[in-house]
């Protein structure tokens, strides 16, 4: 009964609203009006949403020191379960059963183990910095906290399940995932989709001004 | 005023309930697959398939086999460690030494530290701070070593919790869940440990290398031991750490190097470690835990209910002078040579701000 459930109306209630939600976010981004530029531009903006991009990657000199553990767990989290989606064999399978029809080469169990302790252990990090540090305390909301609980969940019981001994373990990881997906779009986990868009905006922006020496 | 005080109280009942809850997710959060399990398989089902018993013909063989004196080891075609050891006689003294001796005296020696916590609370009560709290913070922990404590902290009760459930569900939950229902906890708790196990060692590490400093014995400590720490009354002088948070901190660095040692000996059984090595381990990885766990009790004690204004130290990272000059006079006077240190109670945040490294828009920096 719950494994049909899971396994079916439920993931299929939670594709729906991931996907739907996803595109009804960005058509909203971008049907927002923009102010018009009316000064003559430098150069086309291109470059500059390029190198914003790329920019980003790096914290600014500046201030890196102070933000080191932000740096260092936010790449140890984000790498780490980028890693684990794609290539964590059990994920493989289920992507190649259900939404592809081909796999690839899924990575060895310890190299699976060693990547899931560096992203939980960046998660924790990044989850207890985000609680102590004052700054962060102040630009938190709620949805940051529940996206973080969330992710955490789906983590660990995706790690419960790591055996894949039995049913139960297998329907209490995929529930929890179906409800990320669900609150995926609404939330500010959207910045895994449009951190790319927006740091161009912002870089195509400031490309854009200024004057030609 | 009076709104100030409803504010705070209205703040400080939140995080109560969402410690409670918290607390109470992560106890049952390896019970949870066990009811999806429950669930999805066919209960009616499952009733009706009685389990028979049945006795090995070959039953006595072994237990005569096992019987003999002498280290028995064959050959075999298999090349690995232990391969020609068809039984080894000291999984027999391991198994006994974790049902007899290990089982029971943890159980006893964590209620007994628990007995004994509340039975001083009910007879001593919270300790207040004499005088009332003075308004003026004194800074005493970084940001990085509160986050390294929570993350051992964290790390620490997520292993525990599986661990017991490991060592003692054979005698709790199998009566409550049933054989199976308990095997899918089991197997979903010592997946978590062992993905977790890792990770304590080297918090654990990174607490010795941010928190050593101040952690040596020096003489003034052993008149604080003299004394007991001041629990029955009279003032105990103390440094940055008096000599019981020391000891506490020892006690994780060597017991939980130890759990952390001998936990990636048993998890990594492929680096040629044979059975006598793991059932050392185990022995060791169960004494240091049962000994972590249970004077960790006294540890959240004294950090939460039974002293007023401890736990704030890790959690803003700061603590009322009165707090300080009561409890750590000799940090106290170290600390207030320079005037600069203290920071009045409403200044603090934006002294936070300041310390956490983006500048307030007060500051103009």
């Amino acid at each position: 009964m719950l494994e049909q459930l899971v396994d079916g109306i439920f993931w299929d209630i939670a594709l729906v609203v991931f996907f739907a939600g996803i595109a009804w976010r960005i058509v909203d981004v971008i049907r927002r009006p923009g102010r018009n530029d009316l000064a003559e531009s430098r150069n086309s903006g291109i470059s500059g949403a390029i190198m914003a991009n790329i920019r980003g990657f790096f914290p600014r000199r500046e201030i890196s020191p102070r933000i080191r553990i932000h740096v260092i767990a936010g790449y140890m989290f984000h790498l780490g379960l980028f890693i684990l989606l794609i290539l964590a064999a059990p994920h493989v399978k289920f992507i190649e059963e259900h939404i592809t029809g081909f796999g690839w080469t899924a990575m060895p169990y310890g190299v699976f183990v060693i990547t899931a302790m560096i992203s939980f252990a960046g998660l924790i990090l990044l989850w207890i910095h985000r609680l102590l540090n004052p700054v962060s305390q102040l630009i938190s909301r709620r949805g940051d906290h529940v996206a973080t609980t969330l992710v955490f969940f789906v983590m660990l019981t995706g790690c419960m399940a790591l055996a894949e001994s039995s049913t139960g373990l297998r329907l209490f990881h995929r529930f929890t995932v179906e409800l990320l997906m669900i609150y995926f779009p609404f939330s500010a986990l959207m910045h895994a989709i449009m951190f790319v868009p927006s740091r161009a905006y912002t870089g195509s922006l400031f490309g854009r001004r200024g004057v030609k020496l | 005023m009076a709104s100030e005080t409803n504010t705070k109280s209205a703040r400080m009942r939140k995080t109560v309930y969402f410690s409670i809850l918290s607390l109470l997710i992560v106890l049952a959060l390896p019970l949870i697959p066990y009811a999806f399990d429950a669930l999805a398989v066919d209960v009616k089902q499952n009733k009706e398939d009685k389990l028979v018993a049945l006795q090995s013909p070959a039953i006595n063989l072994w237990n005569d086999v096992r019987q003999r004196n002498g280290k028995i080891e064959g050959t075999s075609q298999v090349k690995s460690v232990d391969s020609g050891i068809l039984i080894n006689k000291t999984g027999e003294d391991w198994r006994r030494f974790r049902l007899e001796i290990l089982v029971p005296y943890g159980a006893y020696l964590m209620a007994g530290i628990l007995g004994a916590i509340i039975l001083f609370y009910l007879v001593r009560g919270k300790t207040l701070i004499s005088g009332g709290r003075s308004g003026e913070r004194i800074p005493r922990f970084t940001l990085n070593q509160r986050t390294a404590h929570w993350f051992t902290a964290g790390v620490f009760w997520l292993l525990a919790i599986t661990g017991l459930i490991l060592l003692y569900g054979k005698f709790v939950l199998i009566p409550l869940l049933g054989a199976e229902g308990f095997s899918i906890t089991a197997a979903a708790c010592k997946e978590m440990h062992n993905l977790f196990g890792p990770l304590f060692l080297l918090a654990v590490l990174a607490m010795l290398i941010l928190l050593v400093k101040d952690n040596f014995f020096k003489l003034v400590d052993l008149k604080w031991f003299a004394k007991g720490g001041g629990m029955f009354g009279g003032h105990v002088s103390a440094g940055r750490f008096n000599a019981g948070e020391k000891t506490w901190f020892w006690m994780v660095m060597i017991f939980g190097i130890a759990l952390g040692i001998s936990g990636l000996i048993l998890e990594f059984a492929i680096l040629g470690q044979g059975r006598e090595v793991m059932a050392l381990s185990h022995m060791f990885h169960g004494i240091s835990a049962l000994i972590l766990i249970s004077v960790s009790f006294g540890h959240i004690y004294l950090g939460t209910v039974g002293v007023e204004g401890t736990l704030e130290s890790m959690t803003t990272g700061s603590v009322d002078a009165a707090w300080a000059k009561e409890h750590h006079d000799l940090w106290y006077k170290e600390m207030t040579e320079d005037s600069e240190t203290i920071v009045s109670a409403d200044k603090n945040t934006q002294s936070g701000i300041a310390q956490s490294g983006i500048a307030s828009p007060d500051t103009g920096g």
